[in-house]
């Protein structure tokens, strides 16, 4: 490539062929790779047009939930008693219409998307959090194998509708009821998905190194096994969002979730269904909602999920 | 001259990785002859694969071929895109083997339909003809029972029974060029002799044109009629075997054909190559080679230098041949003439030594199934302080085993190992398993594998320093951690970089930085070398040899290959399936080599001299020789400090061989 501007051989000049001066220092410092885990992973991530847009609807909503109930003058308890304002179709002033009892269903929405993305968020942290720190010991203690095989199996096989059911029916119905709930279902799963990703890396010639260097295992687990767990563990709460918003969903469907008068997906949804036949928006707009929540979320995971794996990293 | 089948002309490739444009290929031609053999050498980076995958339309899809040109029978296919055009050429003009023989194989299919299937579907021979023939094709590759093989799947096929069914499906459309991407690497030594010898029986056979790449100079020695010597994308020399390996000119295979272990002087420091290969991202001017080169020349950093004629056959790219350079390598020569006069240091006596390890007895076993499998079988040693030793073995032969034993990583379930005359295997208290951690290291085979790629250098190397409590305040550590990659010949100032910023050799001894730093005094080096390039290999073992100089460290070497350990080691232990065969001072076990098996192995460890490859017999070692019914053998000493597996019978033997 550079022969072009070479010159003729009997053009260069005698002295170029003599001895140059060698920097030795200079040449440990190749910097043979610019690569970085996470830039990459997150470059990989946003590449795709659709995560784009997703992820910007998504931080979209979630500030509208967060501002929208501050500012707002509608207050979605509000009941009338004048049957006028009773069922309305959507219009400028009722965006989504009121319902049986006049409530502005817009503004409950959005309530509780507040609500239930509370929730989801919660269960998603402690059940994920739970289930790591517990995969992790039982990944790493082969003593605590037999007793996590047996809560596993009977936590499994029953199904867990039956826990929910029953534990939202003993405690009092309440936010914190349900995270309970949730929580105490999901965490075994996630140990065990958390414990198969650290017996794989246990193995590995670093943790051995450590051993061989006797770093205490709690060292090991939190500076050796699980930062290189991050990305798993982010996929997974993105995707525990919106199981725990469908399990919400269909607690207050059975009955057993939220109080009635507290504004969430599940109540919405479960109130504007025995309007459904007449009053199809009722149920329509906060099912709506409810979709784009659950997919945008499950998308943002799975997306994720690809961009988290050094094979995709071009 | 016979005739041209293949020419590769300036051909360039780039690739797109991470937003930015690689260069991987910069302008490389190759010309291939028929029926010839062309080695083309080089390590990890140099383009050597990506350029012959091009030749097939097989490069990963962010890579393309910018320009140049690939004629065969008058047609180039430099610009081919659609696989139906590529059809055309893979496997019936080009085929290609791969590595890695499991991956190149589909699981979940017998493989005689594997190679069927290739039949029909280029050729559109039917079923019951083609099974014909893919049972010849079997056969041909040196497979016993071809019909019954037929009928099975990959896993229960050996590695190298699944290299010659991959070898098998290739040359099934009896392709006019194989090209063989590093075929024996992942085979153990006396396997790929079988492998090698099998290649050149079919190539004589079918007529063919093969090209190898490999990084194993011993390799290319074994089977090239050419050789060409790839360096940065570029192939920097390329001419007769023998005129490369005797006559090399470009500095690179001069200082490559230096730097293997095996033409090491013992006591000497191995020539070796600093620093690691060029950044393809970066545009390189000049000699890509100048700046890893301390004899290099002003003009090298300036301009390219063009292929200059040695002889007719033999091309080197470098300004040295440059008529102007003449009085620069006279001076050169001088130099040289200096350096050359190195004389093997005496072997030292370490028998009167403390013995810092004492291994009896040692068995270890695991669960297989219902079953169990010995991975070591009542093995005996001692390591004295202050020497080396080696253990060689095919994978599988537990030579690792033992190393992690003795570390009290695996556990045993028999014998006894002592170190500092006490025992270990049993449980120790809290205080002495501390003391011992302190001073028993090991050092990993994969550097990519073995750091902790989330963790700061600063981090890594700190870790035992912390354990151990080293150290009072923080810049007590610190100097500490800057001690240790001085002494590994790092800038301390790299404290700060993660793992990944580094290459594999920087990467292995950080490694090494690691262990040394808590100032251990035995070290168990897991092949160290073997997962490095040639030209990094040399810096590593330079500086295992100096640590054992300045700060007296004794070393468990564990390698597959002999050659590379007879300079470094002061006795080596023979290892054949969890046995030990054989055990003897370093030049005492390659002057006198009894056992059958240490036979076999001296014999397939390929050697860097094509005169003695050429006419080298393949010895298979087969352990029905021993016939062990009636009289039973026992670990025994035919020579002060020579001992041997064998039985009364055969002791008696191998005395006779010795007078």
């Amino acid at each position: 490539m550079d022969t072009n501007k070479t010159p003729e051989l009997d053009q260069l000049p005698q002295d170029l062929f003599t001895q140059a001066e060698f920097h030795e220092e200079q040449l440990e410092d190749t910097g043979f790779s610019n690569y970085s885990y996470w830039r990459s992973t997150i470059r990989t991530f946003f590449k795709s047009h659709t995560v784009k847009i997703i992820v910007a609807l998504v931080a979209l909503m979630a500030a509208y939930t967060i501002i929208y109930p501050m500012v707002t003058d509608l207050d979605p308890y509000t009941v009338s008693l004048s049957a006028r304002d009773w069922n309305q179709p959507p219009s400028a002033e009722h965006l989504f219409g009121t319902d049986g009892v006049g409530r502005d269903i817009w503004a409950r929405v959005w309530f509780g998307t507040r609500t239930s993305l509370l929730l989801s968020i919660a269960v998603a942290v402690f059940q994920v959090g739970l289930g790591v720190i517990i995969g992790a010991l039982w990944g790493f203690y082969r003593k605590l194998d037999t007793v996590m095989f047996a809560i596993y199996n009977t936590l499994t096989n029953v199904p867990s509708t039956i826990y929910l059911v029953l534990i939202a029916y003993i405690m009092k119905p309440s936010i914190f009821t349900i995270i309970i709930a949730l929580v105490a279902t999901g965490w075994i799963s996630e140990a065990r998905w958390f414990r198969s990703r650290i017996l794989a890396l246990r193995e590995v010639d670093y943790n051995i190194a450590s051993i061989c260097l006797k770093t205490p295992t709690r060292r090991i687990i939190t500076k050796n096994v699980i930062p290189h767990l991050v990305s798993l563990i982010i996929m997974d709460a993105a995707l525990t969002i919106p199981s725990s918003i469908g399990s919400e969903v269909f607690l207050s469907y059975i009955g057993v979730g939220l109080p009635a008068d507290i504004c969430t997906l599940g109540n919405l949804v479960n109130q504007g269904r025995s309007a459904f036949l007449v009053y199809p928006f009722q149920m329509i707009c906060p099912t709506l909602i409810l979709c784009f929540i659950t997919v945008s979320f499950y998308i943002i995971g799975n997306k994720f999920a690809d961009a988290s794996d050094p094979k995709n990293h071009l | 001259m016979r005739e041209k089948i293949f020419e590769a002309k300036d051909v360039v490739i780039k690739f797109n990785l991470r937003g930015k444009t690689l260069t991987a290929i910069r302008g490389a031609s190759i010309d291939l002859y028929q029926g010839e053999t062309l080695a083309i050498v080089g390590e990890s980076g140099s383009g050597k694969s990506v350029f012959t995958k091009s030749f097939i339309g097989m490069l990963d899809k962010n890579g393309w071929v910018e320009s140049g040109s690939m004629v065969m029978d008058g047609v180039d296919f430099s610009q081919y895109s659609t696989e139906k055009e590529w059809l055309q050429v893979r496997g019936k003009k080009i085929a290609m083997v791969f590595q890695d023989p499991m991956t190149s194989l589909n699981p979940v299919k017998t493989v005689g339909e594997q190679i069927r299937e290739v039949i029909t579907w280029h050729f559109g021979t039917d079923k019951e003809k083609a099974k014909q023939e893919a049972i010849e094709l079997l056969r041909q590759v040196g497979i016993p029972d071809p019909e019954l093989r037929y009928k099975q799947y990959p896993h229960q096929f050996s590695g190298g029974m699944r290299q010659r069914v991959v070898i098998a499906t290739a040359i099934a459309c009896r392709p006019r060029i194989l090209i063989c991407d590093e075929p024996t690497t992942a085979l153990d030594v006396t396997v790929q002799a079988q492998i090698l010898a099998l290649i050149k029986r079919l190539q004589k056979e079918l007529d063919m044109s093969v090209i190898y790449i490999t990084h194993d100079l011993g390799v290319v020695a074994n089977v090239a009629d050419r050789v060409a010597v790839m360096y940065a994308g570029q192939i920097v020399e390329h001419g007769l075997a023998n005129e490369i390996f005797k006559d090399a000119r470009h500095p690179y295979t001069k200082a490559l054909l230096q730097s293997l272990p095996q033409l090491g002087v013992r006591g000497h420091d191995l020539r070796s190559i600093k620093g690691s290969p060029p950044n393809l991202y970066k545009e390189i001017v000049g000699d890509a080679f100048a700046p890893r080169n301390p004899d290099a020349m002003k003009i090298d950093y300036l301009y390219e230098p063009p292929f200059f004629k040695v002889t007719d056959t033999h091309y080197a790219k470098t300004w040295l041949l440059c008529d102007k350079a003449a009085e620069y390598n006279r001076e050169l020569e001088l130099k040289n003439a200096v350096r050359s006069k190195e004389q093997p240091a005496p072997p030292i006596d370490f028998s009167n030594a403390e013995k810092l390890v004492q291994v009896k007895d040692l068995t270890v076993k695991f669960k297989l199934g219902r079953g169990e499998f010995k991975a070591v079988k009542n093995v005996t040693f001692d390591i004295h302080r202050g020497e080396t030793l080696s253990l060689v073995g095919e994978s599988g032969s537990g030579k690792t085993t033992i190393g992690k034993a003795i570390l009290k990583i695996c556990h045993s379930s028999g014998g006894e190992i002592l170190y500092k005359g006490k025992p270990i295997t049993g449980k120790l208290s809290n205080h002495e398993m501390t003391a011992f951690r302190k001073s028993a290291q090991m050092i990993f085979q994969d550097p990519m594998a073995s750091l902790n790629e989330r963790a700061k250098v600063e981090y890594i190397i700190s870790e035992g320093l912390y354990n151990f409590h080293l150290f009072k305040h923080d810049s007590e550590r610190k100097n500490k951690v800057a001690e240790a990659m001085r002494s590994v010949g790092l800038l301390p100032e790299y404290v700060t970089r993660f793992p990944h910023e580094f290459s594999g050799g920087q990467r292995q001894r950080i490694g090494i930085a690691r262990a040394l730093v808590v100032e251990p005094e035995f070290i168990v080096a897991d092949e160290p070398i073997s997962a490095l390039d040639v030209s990094i290999r040399a810096q590593v073992i330079n500086l295992l040899n100096q640590l054992k100089r300045e700060k007296g460290f004794t070393y468990l070497f564990i390698a597959h290959d002999l050659s590379v350990v007879r300079f470094i080691s002061d006795r080596i232990a023979v290892m054949y399936k969890g046995q030990m065969v054989e055990l003897a001072e370093s030049e005492e076990l390659f002057a006198h080599p009894l056992h059958p098996y240490t036979n076999a192995l001296l014999q397939a460890a390929p050697q860097p001299d094509p005169d003695v490859e050429r006419d080298k017999q393949v010895v298979v070692y087969d352990p029905s020789i021993h016939d062990y019914s009636t009289d039973q053998p026992f670990w025994a000493e035919v020579l002060p400090g020579h001992f041997i597996w064998a039985n009364n019978a055969e002791l008696e033997r191998y005395r006779e061989q010795i007078q």
